[in-house]
């Protein structure tokens, strides 16, 4: 019965979840393996926990207020706009845009950037790991 | 004979500009800068100013556009190795190619509601109303504004 169970939500969650390639696959163990340490009770990423993260206001950088939507807008199947120099950015949502979060290099570079731009400080385990699960299901 | 001919190339190239200047080239530059911003070409500045921006880039204007040591350096060769040493450099140790005499003086003229309104947001957006701005070239009937037209 237990094993049915489990069938059955593996199959669920691979149905619903969009996949990451295994580069980002062993980023997001690294991430969660982080996040287990901080908290022993961590269970796993959550795409709603990122969106609420994504779209939260933050007293930034700058000192004004920012969120993640400043430049990415609150869709990310839609481009968005540096806020600071006009300059248009591609969609995020990997359903349109399939090279967004294939690259850990690049991710890694604009999670610490980004993070650093609206939050004033670089992002934990948790809060990374929540925001690319809710971004890579856009 | 050849001394000659490089003490004619420095003056020329002291006296550069011209509403011209060589495109950015290079790749690895427009992707980590000109994703963010106007891919400013390496000769708007001189190797003091580029020397300045590369060494801080953790509190880039105000953002963090930090890099990895590597691509870091392989871009600070590339824009030394282009930098400007002409009129539009002259007199500007600053980071910024809006700071420098010359820039000022040719943008002495325009109203503040041009470069204020939402198409444009900043004097440093070069392209929104240079329209060739990405060739290099700066020229005075390339010029377009945003709402307003033709720069006459």
């Amino acid at each position: 019965m237990k094993k049915t169970v489990c069938f059955i939500l593996l199959t669920f969650t691979l149905l619903n979840a969009k996949e990451f390639n295994t580069p980002m696959k062993t980023y997001m163990e690294g991430l969660s393996t982080e996040a287990k340490a901080a908290n022993p009770s961590f269970s796993g990423f959550d795409a709603k926990r990122g969106e609420t993260l994504f779209v939260s206001k933050h007293t930034g950088k700058k000192g004004g207020e920012m969120s993640c939507t400043t430049c990415h807008s609150t869709n990310l199947k839609n481009g968005g706009q540096n806020v600071n120099t006009n300059k248009p950015i591609t969609a995020l949502a990997p359903s349109v845009n399939p090279t967004r979060l294939t690259d850990v290099a690049e991710v890694e570079k604009w999670l610490r950037r980004n993070f650093n731009d609206v939050f004033a400080r670089e992002g934990v385990a948790l809060e990374k790991g929540d925001v690319l699960t809710y971004i890579i299901n856009q | 004979m050849m001394k000659k001919l490089l003490l004619i190339t420095a003056l020329g190239l002291s006296f550069a500009f011209a509403g011209s200047v060589a495109p950015a080239d290079n790749a690895q530059y427009q992707k980590e800068c000109a994703s963010c911003h106007f891919g400013y070409q390496p000769a708007l500045l001189s190797k003091a100013s580029w020397e300045k921006v590369m060494g801080n880039l953790s509190d880039h204007f105000g953002t963090d556009a930090s890099l990895g040591k590597v691509e870091s350096e392989q871009i600070l060769s590339y824009l030394v190795s282009n930098a400007g040493s002409g009129k539009i450099t002259a007199n500007n140790s600053t980071m910024q190619i809006t700071k420098s005499p010359y820039f000022i003086k040719e943008h002495r003229k325009i109203p503040a509601k041009f470069i204020e309104q939402k198409e444009v947001n900043s004097i440093a957006n070069c392209l929104a109303c240079h329209t060739t701005a990405d060739k290099g070239n700066y020229s005075e009937r390339a010029i377009v504004i945003p709402n307003y037209g033709r720069w006459e």
